[in-house]
């Protein structure tokens, strides 16, 4: 393994599967080519890695694979500039490389023991959905509470991880809330934004976590109906986007305040983010 | 450690015969600037100087570098190697300001979870040498309202004073030792030297006019961060970055990728804080939308979030960015504003 935190892991797409209609999202599976860098490669949900095109550049991805997934590393990402264009032209079998993992994690240790809501919106849903397989896995699933679920998207194409949603809808020891802004002739399920179906779903605040990740303005929404449940700041969890670079606090790019988002961070309480200014 | 003395003319020559058996950065004549540069054979630095236009950091943090080449290969594009490893080196002439910069680059790029490879093989292998201030270069500096002092030895692995007739060579360090030996047989300092140090340093510290209530601000910069102050102090900035990449505290930088047809390679290079394009994201959103926004993070990164996370001040005073910002803004009289609000 490298000493040097900027030298990238090498890796192989070994999957590609489109995530939506739109076809700008792509959740990529990667096989490490060293064994050793796969046990190495120790993370938890909520953090995130640099994903390293050489001649292109980094980005840096949320992990969407649990680590209870073993053996593999998935990302899911949207098409927008340089690398994550070049990202979803490559195809199933292209070297490229991974630097991580990075940042802090969903607060695991705090949430066991504790009842927990998580609320996605959009394609934001990626290392919620590695906190939720992380949670329901076997080995885990007796240390956490009642698992409430709310995810939202515009429509029913964009819902992201759909065949997961289909297992996830089966089991009985977790409470799953799929909404879209606007189903279409095949939409049966639930209309809404995730808001109001936030309110709707009303999960008690007793003993909970609530774990809320997504657009600004779902975020902006949904955050009154939970203190309005009774969920304190402490209790609220997110996590922050800034641009960003080296990934380890040092090139200076992603504060907020005294904290580094990509050391520090990326996932915040509301109650730390409080005490922060407020420039994200 | 050691105290010594050199002849006075003979430091020059003892440096140039340094350079000759390893790299040595040191003040030299560059057109109208003084700049650090490795010694060319045959070279002697300059002694006779306020401070060098660039910050030493460039020794350890240059301008630009390669961190690692790729190559092309039907499976795509692989690592070819990483671009490690530093001679061991001398950094000679650096003023204490700059020699004090180390330490809190040290802060950010030594942080016990993640070490720069790059900038800590290098600050590893060289020794500093100050050269104490027995006159403060300049009117613009400071450093003694921002924790240092012209005569201090911090930072540094062997501090020189120049005492009027002779050097007085101090070393600090085990590398500053080993490094004074090779500059050859030198007399052992007498009390005289150390006593005329003092007095000269008790009489630099004196010298220094320009003084800002450094200290007196956090607690302002704390609470008001939204207070109408900051619409007042960027209104000229040109956004030129001067004053971040001549300070030699500033550690922003970006990472390109240079392509060439069969590979290429990943560089680091310095960024600066004064630009929109550096918290720019690909969705349009920047939360730092004007250049008011951008001068309130170089302060509050300076005299605000870098205590909060080291205790420490993130500027020694050098006065470089108040002698060469083109419109004159002068981070002394805003930190003195401040502490009148
Ligand atoms: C902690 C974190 C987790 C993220 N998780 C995901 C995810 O799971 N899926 C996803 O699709 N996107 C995610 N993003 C956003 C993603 O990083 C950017 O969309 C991406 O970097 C754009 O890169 P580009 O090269 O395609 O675009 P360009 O416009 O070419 O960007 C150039 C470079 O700027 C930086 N950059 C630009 N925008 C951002 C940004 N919003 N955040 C961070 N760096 C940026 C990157 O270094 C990027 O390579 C995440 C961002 C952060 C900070
Ligand atoms: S902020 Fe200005 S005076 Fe302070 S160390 Fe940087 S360049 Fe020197
Ligand atoms: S040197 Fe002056 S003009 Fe240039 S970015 Fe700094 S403050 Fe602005
Ligand atoms: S990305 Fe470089 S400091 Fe956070």
């Amino acid at each position: 393994m490298h000493t040097n935190p900027y030298v990238p892991i090498p890796v192989e797409v070994a999957k590609i599967i489109t995530e939506v209609t739109t076809k700008d999202i792509k959740t990529f599976r990667f096989a490490f080519i060293n064994k050793e860098d796969e046990e190495n490669f120790n993370y938890l949900p909520g953090q995130f890695a640099e994903l390293s095109i050489f001649g292109k550049g980094e980005s840096p991805i949320g992990i969407a694979s649990s680590p209870t997934q073993k053996g593999y590393l998935e990302f899911t990402v949207q098409r927008a500039g340089t690398v994550t264009s070049e990202l979803h032209s490559m195809e199933e079998g292209t070297l490229m490389g991974v630097r991580g993992p990075l940042g802090n994690t969903w607060p695991i240790e705090y949430l066991k023991g504790k009842n927990i809501v998580v609320v996605g919106g959009g394609f934001a849903f990626t290392t919620l959905r590695s906190l939720i397989n992380y949670m329901i896995h076997d080995d885990n699933r007796s240390q956490f509470g009642n698992i409430t679920v709310v995810y939202g998207a515009r429509e029913p194409g964009l819902l992201i991880y759909k065949d997961e949603l289909a297992l996830w809808e089966k089991r009985t020891d977790l409470a799953l809330n799929v909404t879209v802004d606007k189903g279409d002739a095949d939409w049966k399920g639930r209309e809404g934004f995730v808001p109001a179906v936030c309110k709707d779903v009303a999960p008690s605040s007793e003993n909970a976590v609530a774990v809320i990740c997504g657009p600004p303005i779902m975020i902006r929404f949904t955050l009154p109906v939970f203190f309005d449940l009774g969920f304190s700041k402490d209790n609220i969890y997110t996590s922050l986007e800034m641009r960003m670079k080296c990934g380890i606090g040092k090139c200076g790019r992603c504060n907020v305040g005294h904290k580094y988002v990509c050391k520090d961070g990326p996932v915040f309480s509301l109650a730390e983010l409080d005490k922060l200014t407020k420039e994200y | 450690m050691e105290k010594k003395v050199i002849k006075k003319d003979a430091l020059a020559g003892i440096v140039k015969k340094l350079a000759g058996q390893m790299p040595v950065y040191a003040p030299v004549q560059d057109q109208d600037n003084v700049l650090f540069k490795i010694l060319e054979q045959g070279m002697e630095p300059m002694l006779d100087f306020g401070n060098t236009r660039n910050a030493p950091k460039n020794c350890f943090f240059p301008q630009a570098e390669t961190m690692l080449k790729y190559f092309r290969t039907e499976r795509g594009r692989e690592l070819a190697g990483v671009v490690e490893g530093a001679p061991e080196a001398v950094l000679f002439g650096v003023r204490p300001c700059d020699a004090r910069s180390f330490i809190l680059l040290d802060y950010v790029f030594d942080d016990p979870k993640y070490k720069d490879t790059y900038y800590m093989e290098r600050r590893r292998k060289t020794a500093i040498v100050t050269l104490a201030c027995v006159h403060p270069p300049s009117t613009t500096c400071f450093c003694t309202s921002v924790g240092g002092h012209p005569m201090s030895s911090e930072g540094a692995d062997i501090v020189l004073a120049d005492l009027g007739d002779r050097y007085l060579a101090e070393s600090l360090t085990d590398k500053g030792a080993a490094i004074l030996k090779k500059f050859g047989d030198l007399a052992n300092a007498d009390d005289a030297a150390l006593a005329k140090k003092k007095e000269l340093s008790e009489k630099s510290e004196k010298e220094i006019k320009s003084i800002i209530p450094g200290n007196d601000i956090k607690p302002w910069l704390d609470a008001n961060f939204d207070n109408p102050f900051w619409d007042t102090i960027h209104k000229s900035c040109l956004a030129c970055g001067t004053c971040t990449y001549l300070c030699p505290t500033c550690h922003c930088f970006d990472i390109t990728d240079e392509v060439k047809r069969d590979g290429g390679r990943r560089i680091r290079s310095w960024d600066s804080c004064m630009s929109w394009l550096f918290t720019q994201e690909t969705s349009g959103h920047n939360p730092r939308t004007s250049q008011k926004e951008r001068w309130r993070q170089r302060l509050l990164h300076k005299f605000r979030y870098f205590v909060d996370n080291y205790h420490a001040i993130a500027c020694v005073g050098c006065g470089r960015c108040v002698q060469y910002c083109p419109v004159n803004i002068d981070i002394r009289k805003i930190v003195t504003d401040i502490s009148k609000l």
